[in-house]
């Protein structure tokens, strides 16, 4: 492209050189990725317990996670997450970071690390600790609603309160994620735009609307794309916490998927929620992109 | 002052919101059941190292630990040495079919582990590899070339090719020139990615949750969740089990914070 490589690729070697390299990486790419992705199409058109021989049953399987309930109330899971995973971190994540880059704060790479913390955790780990935290009977976060006089809730274990609770969990680990983004996005807006806001007599606040806002426009994309894509896949944090319950009141779409294909037994119909999950966060990520204009670099 | 004050006083709040939890389930693994239960924000009366012990020996986690560290390292090494090849290939040379390999290549990115895990399964029940290392190692390597192979091309890209130019004048081979002239001059870019294939690796669930069943080949996040189930009334014994996860992890990310840092930030577009 940038040069003729055709007389160069003689000199370094035969032209079957680069496909050499490339053989190792594609075989397994192809065996794990690869066909699994085929896989997942050529399942959902199946009806197969995993063990006697399957049968082909068209779009059957689709036809039927549209009229399950059940399947809707887990997608309807994941929408209601959305709010805690998406906009509870980028405002949480955002407004220190807006304050720490305004006022030049000292000490921020401390923030930095600290806030970022939860966020290399195993979402499982999270769940874990976040099970004693929350512990009904004697958790800390009781004790601590204890002193200033609320009575202990069931959290993860009270039928209106445990899918709040597992948001809850899902900002809790990804607003420092927003955080460092932000800051990161802040550093790169030109001063000049500030002082230039500065001179118009802006205040802090239309300051805040009309320069950093709008410079972290791809900082924004990217925090929203990542987040929304983590609330629709979303299975380790649940599993370790609820398992879907109480009830059903926290299963999501990923969870219904692993029951149908590995519980009860239904794979055609599990690889259907399987494609879903593909489809829905392709299309998310392209709308966000769009939406937000440039993707960042 | 005083509202630069109250900031720092939010900031503080918020660190301590953020890792708060682990100290406090620290704390919790050191105590006997009774006395979790009569305050949890003391400090234990006796250092009760035994819950280490019971989570170690009893519970499994020497071998979950050892799968752990067995898995990460045979994911790591093999995927960063693929990762240099195919970046290698499609920065350096031209070939037919070089943009859909590519392509390719790069589904990885865009399909999540969650929407192709059932048939994965059964690909791996088919050649025999649930239950077994492979079934953990191969498919984490397969996942991690996508954003490998797409990190190194551009590394790749980025070195002037005066340099590889003049190695090709002294007549040396394309795998020379790979190994001994590109590779050192992208040390850095390939330490990040060896801190986030292991991050990663170390990490996954999903993976380990449907491919093992048997303990014996379990890692630590499916071990912990095993084990909270077994010891469901032993708070400080998982606590234990989850102080022994997180405390290598935080050790690491200290060491390495800002690679870590700007690389999962920057990494974060892999599903």
């Amino acid at each position: 492209m940038k040069y003729s490589m055709s007389g160069r690729s003689r000199r370094y070697g035969s032209a079957l050189e680069p496909y050499l390299y490339l053989l190792p990486s594609l075989v397994i790419f192809t065996l794990f990725v690869g066909i699994p992705t085929l896989g997942a199409v050529v399942l959902s058109l199946l009806s197969w317990d995993g063990y006697t021989a399957p049968k082909f049953v068209g779009l059957a399987n689709y036809v039927q996670a549209f009229s399950d309930p059940i399947f809707w109330l887990s997608l309807w899971h994941n929408v209601v997450l959305i709010p805690y995973y998406v906009l509870l971190p980028a405002v949480l994540g955002l407004a220190p970071a807006a304050v720490v880059h305004h006022l030049k704060l000292r000490g921020s790479s401390i923030f930095r690390v600290g806030f970022f913390l939860p966020y290399i955790m195993p979402g499982v780990l999270i769940g874990v600790v976040w099970r004693w935290m929350l512990n009904p009977a004697f958790g800390p976060v009781n004790s601590l609603l204890g002193l200033v006089g609320i009575q202990p809730l069931g959290w993860l274990g009270d039928f209106n309160l445990a899918l709040p609770s597992v948001g809850l969990i899902g900002a809790w680990a990804t607003y420092g994620f927003c955080y460092v983004v932000f800051l990161a996005g802040l550093q790169k807006i030109p001063q000049e735009l500030y002082e230039a806001a500065r001179i118009d007599g802006a205040s802090g606040w239309q300051e805040f609307l009309a320069v950093t806002l709008p410079g972290l426009r791809g900082e924004i994309a990217v925090v929203i794309a990542v987040n929304l894509i983590n609330a629709l896949k979303v299975f380790d944090v649940i599993w370790a916490t609820t398992r879907g319950g109480p009830g059903r009141s926290t299963s999501v779409v990923v969870l219904y998927m692993l029951e149908n294909a590995f519980n009860i037994n239904r794979v055609g119909y599990g690889s259907v929620l399987g494609v879903i999950i593909a489809v829905l966060t392709l299309g998310l990520t392209l709308v966000t992109l769009r939406l937000f204009g440039e993707s960042s670099d | 002052m005083i509202k630069k004050g109250l900031i720092y006083l939010a900031l503080i709040v918020g660190l301590i919101v953020a890792i708060g939890p682990f100290i406090i389930t620290t704390l919790a693994s050191f105590k006997t059941d009774i006395e979790l239960v009569q305050g949890t924000f003391s400090l234990p009366s006796r250092w009760q190292f035994e819950n280490y012990v019971t989570a170690w020996t009893q519970g499994g986690f020497s071998r979950f630990f050892i799968n752990s560290l067995i898995v990460a390292v045979a994911v790591v090494i093999p995927s960063i040495i693929l990762s240099c090849m195919s970046g290698y290939a499609f920065s350096r040379f031209n070939f037919k079919g070089a943009r859909f390999l590519f392509a390719f290549l790069l589904l990885g990115l865009i399909v999540p582990l969650q929407a192709i895990v059932v048939p994965l399964f059964y690909v791996l029940k088919t050649m025999y590899m649930l239950n077994s290392y492979w079934g953990l190692i191969l498919p984490q390597i397969a996942l991690s070339l996508s954003f490998g192979t797409l990190l190194l091309r551009q590394a790749f890209s980025s070195v002037p090719r005066d340099i590889t130019e003049a190695a090709i004048v002294d007549g040396a081979s394309s795998w020379r020139i790979l190994w001994w002239v590109l590779v050192p001059l992208i040390r850095p870019v390939i330490g990040t990615l060896g801190l986030l294939f292991f991050i990663w690796t170390w990490n996954e669930f999903l993976l380990p949750f449907v491919v093992t069943t048997d303990p014996q080949y379990q890692t630590l996040p499916v071990g912990l969740l095993y084990f909270q189930q077994r010891w469901t009334t032993n708070i400080p014994v998982t606590a234990a089990g989850a102080t022994i996860i997180y405390v290598p992890l935080t050790v690491i990310f200290l060491i390495f914070q800002r690679q870590l840092i700007q690389g999962l930030t920057t990494g974060a577009v892999k599903g």
